[in-house]
């Protein structure tokens, strides 16, 4: 096997590893294909088992013949190894940059992953397009799932199915596909059931600078307008973001061609901005200084909160526009893969109480994130420590869910899950045993045959263990549309994730478990009242001295 | 009586009241010496709004027509607004407002006149004396006693009547003491570590002045203090060169070579009118609507008041290093000794004493180190963040010590055995009170006045069984650890329960805290069964 060849040391004794909130811990340290592995011979101290892939960067240095590594990870966690032996330490540290940045997805390891439990429901079935529209079906008969992409021909960066007007047919959709960025034509992202008005994501029209209109694109975003309704189309860029857009080819609707349509343009920023953004966001929280001005400045200077506001602020316009002016909505901005998912998806969760149960947010991520086509392996290829330039890299999906932690604090009994399942999502995202986030599109995952070969993150997740661990205990469902405040007052820094390796959450995680005993206690004895109502009840009709008049 | 003198619209129909998180509404609008009452008149409701006037922080008027607009900022950073019918009417409400909630006469505060029925004057008033704490605490008996050499307040105007010093120094000595000490406050005991016996002692600067004045006798009873035990610190809370400004005005600090047994540490902590500029910018920062993420937190920052909570909890950190982990009794002082001195005190008991921690103990700590230590609250509350008034002794310090305590209780959720809502309740009653506790600038004042005889006390009236379970912490369980709280700038928080309370956001979060308490309270009841 070739990962042998990248491993000159395998094996070496006397390493001393530095981590986070516990004690430090003397072992052997062992490479293999994808993990580094420390383990001490004592039983009470917990070994490392760390995935190469979730490695974002290293960085050696030498006292005398002991050399440390220190090793920064994609989930933002900071740990170092004191390895003795100069030539032992130079060999890990190139072993540790060559597995931890392999290019060939087909070596990651969930191919090599096999499953410690038994799955009770196969995760990659689980959220399948057809089954989400037989629950469309049920609703409404004004949308039909196509099969145009079947062979992803039409849009690389779609599912095989999508829906789409009733009335529109294939070939319509195929000039359409022509006629929008990376061939995303308008599809159907939701249905709000209270008054029919729809949802709908895109990438931009290429107009270019001459203003080539396509009469089917037309045709098929108005026939999703009731008749004599308007719709909104929300562009995710600013207008001078939009115009430039043409002279690369792209551009935006405009008025004389959708009369029926107002454009709104928001600012949400992507790729390198974000990147960067997260950068200066992890530094600042790192930073040791003790002053309270410098970490405000830092914090505002990173910007971080500024791109969860616009985020915000653009998904509950869009909720706006469709559960309080009963319009219909469009989004895009340029390719559709990165704020345009952001906005559809936040939007989802104001509007829907479905998803905001565990599932149901599960099936959000699926639809809205994986089969919308958003490129995972490319945005989530390095994190906040890397040291080479970003490319691809933007946390996206990172910002999603900060925006979702954000609501959740905000009503904090609304959702069925807690913080921690949006901090795993995080992780798994970025470096993970299972295949959900491997690949970019629906494509990719198809070609790579990963619900064959890898276990779906889903499999795992939803067996009663974890999920007990993942659930809010404050949950109680609630069907209204719920209005997060977007004031920068309102707004807090994501703690959970961003604070989480440089202070310690004893106490806090302490406080969570005697509120979900408490809350289990009351459950409990709220059972007992019942049963001993039931029987009071039953010993009143059966004995026949109480019944005598 | 006096108040109708100012009073000459009593009454007014058809005035609209919007208040935050309210619906506006119609009603009668009236104006009473002590407060002002709004009665809903729309059918179907009946809400009432009770404002006691000594809440009310600025007012804004303003005319349209025949009518007009009062914008009134309540002390407890509320903001209402009342649309009242006719020029005239508008004229005198305000003209009542204004003068009535800052009458100067404090044996006419509201205290004075409000007799709830399950209260009675007989009652004690207060928790406990010094007479009573000094009793309780069995092991000081062998090498401290009680002084009243300030039974008629002569000695030190701002000290209770009884206070703890060393056995060995007699009542003559601590006179002397105190006239070389800046308002006679010579140092006393406030905290005895039970785990090793060290002690934390307070008092004001001394007054060595230009040309280094010593006293013989302060020099005796620092080193009674430190006795065996080979030093001491000194927590300055003034930085070195501070108090070298402060021998110019005659005040200074201990120097090394008269008291060579005690180390002098400076931490400098903001006070007076800086702290109060702090709380005016952080309120408009908190009020800002421009929805604009850089101006908020450059707001924030500008405003300074977390690196004051930053300060006050890593001095007070310190001063508890200096007990709990190396050893070694201190003594704290500023300039006078009756602000930031109290803060740090304060903030170290909690951080080692388990018993600071319990409700009643929070209360009792209170009442030693603010009331009886003599903090001047009529002076320091007089104004909240909005008046327009020039400000002469105001000062949030007390406000800046609850925020340090939530800032504790968030980092320590079952280390407290009270709640957010009694630190929230705490901040409302400094500044306007329906109790006599926080009347007065100290003990002395408060005798004069006869507070003790015709007001109630907050702190007994916030034991009652209803209220005692409203305002304790039902995830409490009590450590005998010391609780030591994070300074670092990341791990401290705006305390959004005060000052984002009015927007919808701190509604929400009571909410929870509501679900979670009463399931408590049920859980309690039905295992009593």
């Amino acid at each position: 096997m070739e990962f042998a060849e990248l491993i000159k040391t395998p094996r070496v004794d006397g390493v001393v590893l530095h981590r986070p909130f516990m004690p430090t811990v003397e072992g052997t340290l062992c490479l293999t294909g994808h993990h580094l592995i420390l383990s001490s011979r004592q039983d009470n101290t917990e070994e490392l088992w760390l995935l190469h892939s979730n490695i974002d960067s290293i960085e050696k240095r030498f006292v005398g013949s002991v050399g440390s590594i220190i090793v920064k990870c994609k989930d933002l966690r900071v740990i170092q190894l004191d390895i003795p032996g100069m030539e032992e330490c130079l060999n890990i540290a190139s072993s540790i940059e060559a597995l931890s940045t392999l290019d060939s997805v087909s070596l990651m390891y969930p191919f090599f992953y096999r499953p410690m439990f038994e799955v009770i429901e196969d995760g990659w079935n689980s959220y399948l397009p057809q089954d989400a529209f037989k629950e469309l079906e049920s609703m409404t008969d004004e949308w039909r799932l196509s099969e145009v992409n079947k062979d992803f021909t039409v849009c690389r960066s779609y599912p095989p199915l999508v829906a789409v007007p009733k009335n529109i047919d294939d070939d319509t959709l195929k000039k359409v596909a022509a006629f929008r960025h990376g061939g995303r034509f308008p599809v159907l992202s939701y249905y709000h059931k209270k008054n029919g008005m729809v949802m709908m994501r895109a990438g931009q029209p290429l107009t270019g600078t001459n203003g080539r209109r396509c009469k089917e694109d037309e045709k098929l975003i108005n026939a999703t307008l009731r008749p004599g309704k308007r719709g909104y189309i929300i562009d995710t860029r600013t207008i001078s973001v939009a115009q430039q857009a043409k002279a690369r080819g792209g551009g935006f609707e405009s008025e004389g061609n959708y009369p029926q349509w107002r454009r709104i343009h928001k600012a949400i920023e992507r790729y390198n901005v974000l990147q960067e953004s997260l950068i200066k966001l992890v530094e600042a929280c790192n930073d040791q200084s003790h002053s309270m001005d410098r970490w405000l400045s830092k914090l505002e200077a990173s910007n971080w909160q500024t791109h969860i506001k616009e985020i915000l602020t653009t998904a509950c316009l869009a909720a706006q526009c469709i559960d309080r002016e009963g319009a219909s909505v469009l989004v895009h901005g340029t390719e559709g893969t990165d704020s345009t998912l952001q906005v559809n998806s936040l939007a989802q969760i104001i509007l829907d109480p479905g998803c905001r149960t565990i599932k149901g947010f599960q099936g959000l991520v699926e639809r809205e994130w994986l089969q919308a086509g958003h490129p995972f392996q490319q945005r989530c290829a390095q994190s906040a420590y890397s040291n080479s330039k970003p490319r691809q890299e933007a946390p996206a999906f990172l910002l999603f869910l900060d925006c979702v932690w954000q609501v959740l604090r905000q009503f904090p009994c609304s959702f069925e899950f807690n913080e921690s399942f949006l901090v795993l999502l995080f992780e798994h995202a970025y470096a993970s045993q299972f295949g959900t986030f491997l690949g970019s599109c629906a494509a990719d995952r198809a070609r790579l045959s990963l619900p064959e070969k890898t276990v779906s993150l889903w499999s795992w997740v939803n067996r009663p263990q974890e999920l007990e661990r993942l659930t809010n205990p404050l949950y109680e469902a609630n069907s209204l549309v719920i209005w997060p405040s977007v004031a920068p007052q309102s707004l807090l820094l994501w703690e959970g994730l961003f604070l989480r390796w440089n202070r310690s959450s004893k106490c806090l995680d302490e406080a969570y478990d005697e509120m979900v005993h408490i809350i289990e206690y009351n459950k409990e004895l709220q059972n007992k009242v019942n049963s001993l109502r039931r029987q009071l009840a039953q010993l009143e009709t059966e004995d026949p001295l109480l019944n005598r008049p | 009586m006096e108040f109708s003198d100012h009073i000459k619209t009593a009454n007014v129909e058809d005035v609209v009241l919007r208040q935050p998180l309210h619906k506006p509404s119609r009603g009668t609008l009236c104006i009473t010496g002590h407060h002002l009452l709004f009665s809903e008149r729309e059918e179907g409701s009946s809400q009432q709004v009770l404002l006691l006037l000594r809440n009310i922080d600025a007012i804004e008027k303003r005319m349209s027509g025949s009518s007009g607009t009062i914008t009134i900022k309540c002390k407890d950073l509320r903001v209402l607004q009342l649309d009242i019918p006719g020029m005239e009417q508008c004229l005198n409400i305000s003209h009542s407002i204004e003068t009535l909630s800052c009458l100067d006469n404090v044996s006419e505060m509201y205290p004075f006149f409000y007799r709830p029925t399950d209260l009675s004057l007989q009652d004690q008033w207060g928790l406990s004396t010094p007479e009573e704490h000094y009793t309780q605490m069995k092991e000081l008996h062998k090498r401290w006693r009680l002084s009243s050499v300030n039974k008629s307040y002569s000695v030190c105007p701002s000290y209770p009547s009884a206070v703890i010093v060393p056995n060995c120094i007699d009542d003559e000595t601590l006179k002397k003491v105190a006239k070389f000490r800046q308002g006679g406050r010579f140092p006393v005991l406030c905290y005895y570590h039970r785990k090793n016996g060290m002690v934390i002692m307070r008092s004001s600067q001394p007054l060595t002045g230009a040309n280094r004045k010593r006293c013989k006798e302060d020099e005796l009873l620092l080193q009674a203090v430190i006795k065996d035990s080979d030093k001491g610190f000194i927590i300055d809370t003034r930085s070195s060169q501070q108090v070298q400004q402060a021998r110019m005005t005659g005040g200074g600090f201990e120097s090394k070579s008269f008291y060579n047994c005690w180390k002098r540490l400076h931490r400098q902590m903001e006070r007076g009118k800086g702290l109060q500029e702090s709380l005016i910018k952080l309120v408009e920062a908190c009020s800002d609507e421009s929805h604009n993420v850089d101006r908020w937190l450059s707001k924030l920052e500008n405003s300074k008041w977390l690196s004051h909570v930053q300060t006050a909890l890593s001095t007070a950190g310190l001063l508890a290093e200096c007990v709990e982990r190396d050893g070694h009794s201190a003594l704290v002082h500023g300039y006078e000794g009756t602000d930031c001195s109290l803060l740090i005190c304060t903030l170290a008991q909690l951080i080692m004493d388990p018993f600071c921690r319990t409700l009643e103990g929070f209360l009792a700590l209170l009442e030693r180190e603010w009331l009886q230590a003599g903090h001047p609250f009529q002076q320091r509350c007089a104004h909240s963040a909005y008046s327009h008034t020039r400000f002469q002794q105001e000062s949030p310090v007390f406000l800046l010590l609850l925020d340090c305590v939530w800032q504790l209780w968030r980092q320590f959720p079952l280390a407290l055995g009270f709640s957010e809502a009694l630190l929230l309740r705490l901040a409302n009653e400094v500044y306007a009170s329906d109790y006599g506790t926080f009347l007065c600038n100290n003990d002395q004042e408060r005798c004069a006045l006869g507070v003790k005889d015709r007001t109630h006390c907050l702190f007994r009236a916030l034991l009652r069984p209803a209220e005692r379970d409203y305002y304790s912490n039902p995830l409490f369980e009590p450590t005998e650890l010391a609780i030591w709280p994070s300074v670092h700038p990341q791990s401290l928080q705006l305390w959004r329960g005060f000052f984002l309370r009015w927007t919808q956001l701190a509604h929400q979060l009571e909410a929870v805290q509501e679900e979670i308490r009463s399931m408590v309270i049920e859980w309690a009841r039905v295992a009593q069964r």
